[in-house]
C-alpha cells in the first residue's frame, strides 16, 4: 500500500517514458531511436544543468521561498569561469573570484571546525563547562582554521592569475562566485525579513548587471568568451565516462543523490521541512531557522556556480545571457515533481522525476519533428496533463464539476455514487505524500 | 485506490493513442530518398522566417527530399538538442546555422563523428571538417552600402556630407563587417563627416529610434543615415519624419527582405537597401548535389544586391506580394 502511494511520483516520468517508447520513430534500420542508449543519454546531458539548479531549488522551495536568481547566478559564474580559462593577468573575473574563494574557505574551516567541537561538546559530561574555553572555541580557534585553509587556497591560486587558471582552479573558484551570491541572497532576505520573492528578483537584475559588467563593454552585445583555447583539461568536463556516460549527468545524478541524502538523513534536512512547515512552530521548537535558510539559498547559488563550469564546458563559452529563464524551468520542474510551493511537502526524488519528464518531453516532441511552435502548446498541455494524472484522481475532479452543476443534479443516488464520495473524502488527505519518513 | 489506478490507466492509454496517431502521421514521408535535417537558431526575426521559407520553398521543388526543421529557439543549449536529436534520427545530412560560433561547434563535431555531412549556414563555427560553409558576406555589403553612400552624397572625391551610422550589436561580428566594409569607401571621402561614435541600436527598431531623435536634436544637418540592418533605417526615419525632417535625408539599410526591407523602398520610406541574402535554399541545392555524389566548393559566398526605387516592384511581384 504505502508503495503504491509512494509510486505516486513516478505516474508522470512512466507515462512520459512510455509514450516516448511506444510511439519511437524507427531508424531506417528498424531501430527505435528512442530507446538507443545514446538517446536517453543524450537527455540526461541535456538536463544536467536545469537538474542541477532545480536540486538546489528543490531546498530552497521546500522552506517555504523561492530563488529567482539562479539564471542569472549561473551567467555571471559562466562569465567568471570562462574568463579565468581564457584571459590571463588580474580581470575582474579574478578580483570576483577570489575574495569569493577566500571568503568560502573562511566560513566553511570556521564553520566545520565549530560543528565539531559543538558535538565534542555534546559527547562531553553535561554541566563540565569552561566559559574562556567556551569562548575560544566559539570564536577564535575556528576563526584560525579557517584563515589557514584561506591562506592555502590563496597560496595555491595567486601564482596561477599571470597566465591562466587550472581546471582546479577554476573548480573551486566558479563555485564558490555562485556560493556568494547565494549567500547574500540569503543573509537579506533573513536579516532583512524580507519576502524571498523580492530579494531574489533583486539578485537576478543584480546578478545579470555584474555579469556584464564583468564581461566588459557597454550594454549593448556582449563579447563572448570561448573556452575553445581553454586548458585541455577542462575539455573532460564535457566528455564521457568509460565512455559511455556524459560528465554533467555524472555531476547532476551525483548532486541529486547527496542532496536527497543531506534531505533524509541530516538533522539539516529535517529543519528544512520543518521551516517550511510551520515556521512559527520550528522556531519555538528551537531551530535556527534563519541559518538554515541562509545554507539553503547558499547552497542553490553553488549549485548555479556547479552548473555553470557545465555549461562552459559543454558549450565552449561563457556569457552573460547564459542561464537566461532558467529559473522558471528549475521551479517548473520542481513543482512537477510534486514540491510545495506552499514549502514543506515534497522532495528531491520527485524533482528528479520533474527534470527528466521536461527533458523527455522535449526529446520525444523533437523525434517526432513536431512543429516547434506547436511544440510549445503541446508542452503546456501535457505539463499540466501529467500534474494533474500524478496529484489528482479523476472522481475528485468530476466532483468539482458536480459542485459547479444546479443542486437537482447533485444529490447522489446511486450506491455507486455514495461510495465514490467516500472515497474521495479518504483520498483527500494531501494531494500528494509527504517524503518525509 | 484502484478505481484511482484504473482511471489513470485509461488517461495513459488515451495518450499513447494519440501518439500512435501522431507517429503514423510522421511515418508518412518513409518513401523519400534522402533525409535532410536543418537546425534553425530561432523564427522570430524576420530574416530568419525568410531564410525558412526560402528552404522550405527549395524543398518543395526536390520530391526525392525530405526536409526536417527545427528551432532552437535562440537558445545555444535547446540547439544543441536539436543538432543531437537529428543526429539520433540518422539524417543523411545536417544543415546547421549556429546561434553561435563557439556553442554549437562541439554539436557540429559530434555530426562529423557521426559521419553526417555537415553544412554550415550563415554563421561559422570553430572546426573546419564541415563539409561546405554557405554564408553571405557583410564585409561586401558593408562596402556596397559605402559605395552607393558615396554616391549620393556627391560622388567620389567630391562627397560631402554628414552621416549617421546606427550600428547592430556592439561586438558581434556582423555589425563590425558592415561598419568595416562601409567605411572602406567613406573614409576616403575628406567631406565626409560622421555625428555619432558607436551607437547601437542592437539591431532593433525601437532603439534606433531613441538614437536618431537625439542626433536630430543635436545636429541641424543630416545628410544620410546608414542603419545595419532595414528595422533600425526605418527607426531613424519614423525619428526624422516625426521631427518633420525626413525629406532632407537619405536613408540606406541592410538586408533586404521582401515584406520588409522592399516594401520599405518601393514605399520611398527608404532610398535604398542592400540584399543580405538567406543561404536556405543555396544550402539544400548543395546538400543534394552533395548527396548525389557531385563534388562541392568548401565556401560558397552568396552575392549581394542593390534595391532601389527602380528595381523593388519587380522583386515584390517575384516573391508574390
Amino acid at each position: 500500500m504505502n508503495l503504491i502511494l509512494r509510486t505516486k511520483l513516478y505516474w508522470g516520468l512512466i507515462a512520459i517514458f512510455l509514450i516516448g517508447v511506444l510511439g519511437s520513430p524507427t531508424t531506417s534500420s528498424g531501430r527505435n531511436i528512442f530507446l538507443s542508449a545514446g538517446n536517453l543519454l543524450d537527455v540526461l546531458r541535456q538536463v544536467s544543468t536545469t537538474g542541477l539548479i532545480a536540486t538546489g531549488m528543490t531546498a530552497v522551495i521546500l522552506t517555504g521561498g523561492i530563488d529567482l536568481s539562479v539564471g542569472s547566478m549561473m551567467a555571471i559564474c559562466s562569465v567568471v569561469c570562462a574568463m579565468l580559462l581564457t584571459v590571463p593577468g588580474d580581470t575582474s573575473a579574478v578580483w570576483l573570484g577570489i575574495p569569493s574563494v577566500c571568503l568560502a574557505a573562511l566560513v566553511i574551516g570556521a564553520a566545520c571546525t565549530r560543528f565539531l567541537f559543538l558535538n565534542i561538546e555534546k559527547s562531553r559530561a553535561a554541566g563540565a563547562r569552561d566559559a574562556v574555553l567556551d569562548r575560544m572555541r566559539g570564536v577564535g580557534i575556528p576563526a584560525v582554521v579557517g584563515l589557514l585553509l584561506c591562506a592555502l587556497l590563496l597560496f595555491y591560486l595567486l601564482p596561477q592569475i599571470d597566465h591562466k587558471f587550472g581546471v582546479i582552479g577554476v573548480l573551486l573558484i566558479t563555485p564558490a562566485v555562485g556560493l556568494l551570491f547565494g549567500t547574500i541572497n540569503g543573509v537579506v532576505i533573513v536579516a532583512g525579513r524580507l519576502q524571498p520573492f523580492i530579494v531574489t528578483l533583486a539578485m537576478m537584475v543584480t546578478a545579470l548587471g555584474i555579469a556584464r559588467l564583468t564581461a566588459g563593454q557597454n550594454n549593448a552585445v556582449l563579447p563572448v568568451y570561448t573556452g575553445s583555447n581553454a586548458t585541455a583539461d577542462f575539455e573532460n568536463l564535457r566528455s564521457l565516462v568509460f565512455g559511455i556516460v556524459p560528465m554533467p549527468g555524472i555531476f547532476f545524478l551525483a548532486a541529486i543523490v547527496l542532496y536527497a541524502a543531506v534531505l533524509r538523513l541530516t538533522p539539516f534536512g529535517r529543519y528544512i521541512y520543518a521551516i517550511g512547515g510551520n515556521e512559527e512552530a520550528a522556531r519555538l521548537s528551537g531551530i535556527d531557522s534563519g541559518n538554515i535558510k541562509i545554507v539553503a539559498y547558499a547552497l542553490s547559488g553553488l549549485l548555479a556556480g556547479i552548473a555553470a563550469v557545465l555549461y562552459v564546458a559543454q558549450y565552449r563559452q561563457g556569457k552573460p545571457d547564459a542561464g537566461a529563464g532558467l529559473e522558471l524551468d528549475a521551479i517548473a520542474a520542481v513543482v512537477i515533481g510534486g514540491t510545495s510551493l506552499m514549502g514543506g511537502r515534497g522532495g528531491l526524488a520527485g524533482t528528479f522525476c520533474g527534470v527528466l519528464i521536461f527533458g523527455l518531453l522535449s526529446n520525444i516532441l523533437q523525434l517526432h519533428n513536431i512543429d516547434s511552435n506547436l511544440q510549445l502548446v503541446l508542452k503546456g498541455l501535457i505539463i499540466v496533463g501529467t500534474v494533474l494524472v500524478q496529484e489528482r484522481n479523476a472522481s475528485d475532479i468530476l466532483s468539482r464539476f458536480q459542485l459547479m452543476m444546479p443542486k437537482t443534479a447533485r444529490n447522489p443516488t446511486s450506491a455507486e455514487e455514495r461510495s465514490s464520495k467516500e472515497i474521495l473524502s479518504l483520498n483527500n488527505i494531501g494531494g500528494n505524500e509527504n517524503e518525509t519518513s | 485506490m484502484k478505481r484511482r489506478d484504473m482511471l489513470k490507466f485509461a488517461v495513459i492509454t488515451a495518450a499513447l493513442a494519440t501518439t500512435s496517431l501522431i507517429t503514423v502521421n510522421s511515418a508518412v514521408a518513409a518513401d523519400k530518398k534522402w533525409r535532410i535535417g536543418f537546425s534553425q537558431a530561432t523564427t522570430i526575426e524576420p530574416w530568419r522566417a525568410q531564410f525558412n521559407k526560402d528552404i522550405i520553398a527549395e524543398a518543395a521543388k526536390h520530391p526525392e527530399v525530405e526536409l526536417i526543421i527545427t528551432d532552437g529557439e535562440d537558445k545555444t543549449e535547446k540547439q544543441v538538442a536539436d543538432v543531437e536529436n537529428l543526429i539520433r534520427q540518422e539524417v543523411d545530412a545536417l544543415l546547421v546555422s549556429p546561434k553561435e560560433s563557439a556553442g554549437l561547434t562541439g554539436a557540429v563535431q559530434e555530426a562529423i563523428d557521426a559521419k553526417i555531412p555537415v553544412f554550415v549556414l550563415d554563421r561559422n563555427v570553430d572546426t573546419d571538417k564541415y563539409v561546405q560553409f554557405v554564408g553571405g558576406d557583410n564585409k561586401l555589403i558593408g562596402e556596397a552600402a559605402g559605395q552607393y553612400a558615396v554616391e549620393l552624397l556627391g560622388g567620389k572625391g567630391k562627397a560631402k556630407g554628414n552621416v549617421v551610422e546606427i550600428w547592430g550589436g556592439m561586438g558581434t561580428q556582423p555589425a563590425h563587417d558592415r561598419h568595416d566594409g562601409f567605411h572602406e569607401f567613406t573614409d576616403k571621402e575628406s567631406g565626409i563627416k560622421y555625428l555619432l561614435d558607436q551607437q547601437s541600436g542592437d539591431w532593433k527598431q525601437d532603439q534606433a529610434y531613441n538614437i536618431m531623435a537625439t542626433a536630430l536634436r543635436n545636429n541641424e544637418h543630416i545628410d544620410l543615415v546608414y542603419g545595419h540592418n532595414d528595422p533600425m533605417a526605418y527607426g531613424a526615419y519614423l525619428a526624422a519624419k516625426d521631427a518633420g525632417r525626413e525629406k532632407e535625408m537619405k536613408f540606406i539599410g541592410i538586408d533586404g527582405l521582401p515584406n520588409e526591407g522592399v516594401q520599405l523602398v518601393n514605399k520611398g520610406e527608404l532610398t535604398a537597401t542592400f540584399v543580405y541574402a538567406t543561404p536556405g535554399a543555396e544550402g539544400l541545392r548543395q546538400a543534394i548535389k552533395y548527396l548525389n555524389g557531385e563534388k562541392v566548393e568548401k565556401t560558397v559566398v552568396l552575392p549581394t544586391m542593390k534595391i532601389t526605387k527602380e528595381n523593388a516592384p519587380d522583386i515584390l511581384k517575384a516573391n508574390g506580394l
